[in-house]
């Protein structure tokens, strides 16, 4: 990827002078200011939409429905999350959506037999299942890859099998558990916002911060970047993949006990289809599926996105077969963008 | 470089072999139970989405009956698709272990035609369950619930849990799997004959799909719930959308005050069935449906006649209510392994 | 003459790759304050030799001492603490972070405090002190925060000189730095690494330019099929002598024909 075939004379003077390529002409240079600010074109799709659907169904800014937005972001942001975390590091995982599954069902057998406890600590309990189960799928795919040495596609693609079939098993493919206190504690307490919901929120700021100012963000991006540059300058790089991994294993692990809260229930097939949502998000966010790139704010708006067009499609009552076409159609657009982008887009030269 | 790739390709032969290992030795033990049996006392059963709680229901009753008969199930069928394209393959493995019987829930009536063709050639007796391959004659029996009947009932039980009124209109919405699965689309089909038919005043206003995600059924149901502030009424299709519409109207407080009724009769759905949320829940049977079709196959076995079996057999919809008996709920509940 | 103890001393090196036998019982040594020069044919186990000495790979037999004791690396992080600076040819840098993210690599500055417990960067005192660095070994960079990426070859060969440099307390690799560069930059280069000489590091000096490594070593190991057929002062080579030796013509003191009997 990197390109250093290049005989550039430097300029005059100091030795070796350092200073930003110049762009080929003015135009080609705004253009490329433009779309490095991505976030900022997504945010302004996600306001028109959001205006859009507004003034199709005034609905859609009431109370009920921005906290129904919250909740349904929150089903998948937090994989989005973890996948920006796996994707910058220039790696991928499947195996989320059937993680959320499995954490949800095997969660809520467990808390099925805890009679005679109080609610919250039933929760909390569920909570720590689901977080353990996480970190279990995490570390099988971090044996994989980093032991067996398969390739993520590989290792989390196995995992994603395994553990939707393993909830299949588990949950003998009906859901399980009918808890009604859990339901009632997604319901909004403070404005818009459920407990759940605002967690998840902390979570997502925790995640933003360290993905970009702290050294774990930093050594993840340069192991997308070039992972020979980053061993070399001292970086333990199975280590910090084995970090990420079970990170996007934690965050799916959470991310079931968030779906089985708002179910009641732990569902057999809940999750199976999220790690595409997840992936979609990230996409459409800019962060490049060849690692080394991507800012975690543009997969959060991209979440956002997906869910503003799946729930405002239903709100103006659109043919619900339109949801995937227009998804399909945001990956387009939010593709041809990173082609845009100079030296590590789709039409990069090298 | 090649000394780390070697390292690296001994440790994949180490992990695949551990792992072809232990799949070996897991068939191994499933396949102890099936191989126990002698051929000629085997009836294989063969479905889609064997995960389905309906299915496993029929699994737990075909299983007893076969049992108390002297026989054993070979209980075969995808995980979770429903699909022709995974289910011939099965159901060809099943014929060449050339079982006593077959009892068959075809995904679709065309393309498992031929595969039930080879064992009728064969001189073995095919029953079908739920569903039905093109040429009816040529199985030995077919007993199926009546989904059109059950959205009709449905639509009866939607209008009595918003106190239908004559004059009066009444905004309802219904939650589907996808526009194409088969009992969906012959549920809603009954559904909207009943309305047309009794009850003009019920407008369908909203149809939503799940993708067999009950979260996404929840979703649908919450954004109609703002988007129809006036809604009446939730007809939940199946087994999914029931989970996520009664999650969705607990969520947003509106129990009782937005009537839903269900379809399939999973213990989480009973449970709620029993506190309000549910107005109704339509029940089908598939405990009866393969304890029927086990009794024909087995009566054929001992006769090699087909007299005294029945060759169509078409069993009510159960409507469950919160009013329903425990014992009826009980009975109805769809068991599990 | 330089009469510094060596500094590096590479003992009896063997690495051998499947069947090949990259590395063939290769010794030399690297005092303080001295350039030597690594030549040899594509194939003469060079970067091998480089990848032995900077801790990515470890060596079959044969050891690597520093400063008379010995080390064993197990990975680049070993030989970086132990004082061993590499500049990998073509490869050493992330391209999609900062200059001054590169510079600091690996050895990232944490933020006083809580924050600095927690893992957070101090960024803005790296790029500041990245800035200095590379100016202080003859190099200027902007203050802003554009990525390698959008540097020309020329510029990110001068980072990654610079980040080496900067950072090295012993010994100083430098895996063909002079690729890709012009006349003037290459020049520049030469003064760099004349620099490091002169501050007291020992310099082990990779290159296919052979004008370069005569301009700039004090001394020049030939390596050819793994082995290592030449070790002497610079003084003794011309462009063809040199020439001669790295392809075989002329036969070195320890020629691996003679020693096969």
């Amino acid at each position: 990827m990197t390109q250093q075939g290049v005989d550039a004379p430097g300029p005059q003077g100091a030795a070796a002078v350092v200073e930003p390529a110049e762009g080929a002409d003015g135009a080609l240079e705004r253009i490329r200011t433009l779309v490095r600010g991505q976030q900022f074109l997504l945010l302004i799709a996600l306001v028109v939409l959001v205006v859009f659907f507004t003034i199709e169904r005034s609905a859609f800014i009431s109370q009920t429905e921005i906290s129904n937005l919250l909740n349904d972001w929150s089903t998948v942001v937090l994989l989005a999350v973890g996948e920006t975390f796996v994707i910058v590091s220039g790696g991928i995982d499947l195996s989320v959506g059937s993680t959320v599954t499995i954490s949800g069902v095997v969660a809520a057998k467990v808390m099925g037999g805890m009679t005679g406890t109080s609610e919250p600590v039933i929760l909390i309990v569920g909570l720590l299942v689901c977080i353990a189960i996480g970190l279990l799928v995490g570390a099988i795919n971090v044996l994989l890859i980093n032991v067996a040495r398969l390739v993520p596609f590989v290792a989390t693609l196995a995992t994603l099998g395994a553990g939707a079939g393993f909830a299949l098993v588990i949950s003998g493919g009906a859901p399980v558990g009918a808890d009604s206190q859990a339901i009632e504690f997604t319901t909004p307490k403070l404005w818009v916002f459920s407990w759940p919901v605002l967690a998840i929120i902390a979570i997502v700021v925790v995640s933003y911060l360290y993905l970009h100012y702290s050294r774990f963000g930093r050594f993840t991006f340069a192991i997308g970047s070039n992972r020979f540059a980053a061993r070399a300058a001292g970086i333990a790089v199975k280590r910090q993949i084995a970090k990420i991994y079970m990170l996007s294993g934690l965050l799916a692990g959470i991310t079931g006990m968030f779906y089985f809260l708002r179910l009641g229930s732990g569902a057999p097939t809940s999750g199976s289809g999220e790690e595409l949502q997840a992936i979609a998000a990230v996409v459409i966010g800019g962060v490049s599926l060849l690692g080394g790139v991507g800012r975690l704010g543009g997969a959060l708006i991209g979440a956002a996105i997906l869910t503003v067009v799946t729930d405002g499609l239903v709100i103006i009552n659109v043919n619900p077969n339109w949801n995937q076409v227009a998804v399909a159609g945001l990956i387009a657009a939010a593709a041809a963008l990173q082609a845009l982008r100079p030296g590590r887009g789709l039409t990069s030269s090298d | 470089m090649y000394g780390v790739m070697s390292r690296g390709r001994n440790r994949l032969m180490l992990a695949a072999a551990a792992l072809v290992a232990a799949f070996v030795a897991a068939l191994a033990a499933s396949n102890a139970q099936s191989q126990a049996a002698t051929a000629n006392k085997v009836i294989a059963f063969n479905v889609g989405a064997a995960s389905d709680p309906f299915f496993v229901a029929m699994e737990v009753s075909a299983d007893a009956e076969a049992k108390k008969l002297g026989y054993t199930v070979d209980w075969q069928g995808a995980p979770t698709e429903y699909s022709p394209a995974t289910q011939i393959p099965i159901v060809d493995t099943q014929f060449a272990q050339k079982p006593a019987a077959l009892i068959i829930a075809p995904t679709d009536p065309n393309a498992l035609q031929a595969p039930v063709n080879q064992f009728i050639k064969a001189g073995i007796p095919v029953v079908n369950v739920d569903t039905h391959v093109t040429k009816l004659g040529s199985v030995l029996s077919f007993i199926t619930g009546n989904n059109a009947n059950g959205g009709q009932n449905a639509a009866k039980a939607l209008a009595k849990a918003m106190h239908y009124t004559k004059g009066k209109t009444y905004q309802v919405a219904v939650g589907l799997t996808s526009a194409t699965t088969t009992t969906n689309v012959a549920r809603l089909a009954g559904f909207k004959q009943e309305i047309k038919q009794h009850y003009p005043g019920i407008k369908i206003v909203a149809v939503g799909y799940s993708q067999s995600q009950p979260t996404k059924a929840d979703a649908n149901v919450s954004n109609w719930l703002s988007s129809f502030p006036h809604l009446s009424g939730i007809f939940a299709i199946d087994g999914t959308n029931a989970s996520g519409a009664s999650a969705a109207i607990e969520a947003h407080n509106l129990v009782g005050k937005v009537a839903l009724v269900g379809y399939d009769a999973y213990a989480t759905n009973v449970a709620l069935l029993k506190k309000g949320v549910f107005s109704a829940l339509i029940a089908q049977n598939p405990t009866q449906e393969a304890k029927l079709a086990v009794d024909d196959v087995v009566k054929y076995l001992k006769h090699h006649s087909k007299g005294g079996i029945k060759h169509l057999v078409t069993l009510p919809n159960i409507v469950l209510t919160p009013k329903t008996s425990a014992a009826a709920l009980t009975k109805y509940t769809y068991p599990a392994p | 003459m330089n009469e510094n103890p060596p500094l590096l001393e590479v003992d009896h090196v063997t690495k051998t790759y499947f069947h090949v036998h990259a590395l063939t019982d290769v010794s030399f040594s690297v005092r303080a304050g001295e350039v030597v020069g690594l030549v040899g044919d594509n194939g003469a186990g060079k970067s091998t030799l480089v990848k032995v000495i900077s801790g990515v790979h470890a060596p079959d037999s044969g050891s690597i001492k520093l400063s008379g004791v010995e080390q064993s690396f197990r990975s680049p992080r070993d030989a970086i603490e132990a004082g061993v600076e590499t500049l990998y040819q073509d490869s050493g840098l992330a391209p999609d972070l900062s200059i001054g993210a590169n510079v600091f690599l690996g050895r990232e500055k944490l933020l006083p405090g809580i924050r600095g417990k927690l893992g957070f960067l101090a960024q803005r005192e790296m790029d500041v002190q990245a800035h200095a660095d590379l100016e202080r070994v003859g190099i200027a960079v902007p203050t802003g925060r554009s990525t390698v990426s959008e540097l020309s070859g020329g510029q990110r060969q001068a980072v990654a000189i610079g980040r080496a440099i900067a950072w090295a307390r012993k010994v100083i690799v430098l895996d063909e730095p002079t690729n890709h560069l012009g006349a003037r930059q290459a020049g520049e280069v030469l003064e760099v690494i004349r620099a490091a000489r002169s501050q007291g590091l020992g310099v082990i000096f990779i290159s296919h330019t052979l004008p370069h490594v005569l301009e700039v070593t004090d001394r020049i190991v030939v390596l050819r099929l793994g082995r290592l057929v030449r070790d002497a002062p610079t003084s003794e080579f011309d462009t063809n002598s040199l020439l001669g030796t790295i392809t075989g013509l002329i036969g070195g003191d320890r020629d691996p024909a003679l020693e096969a009997t």
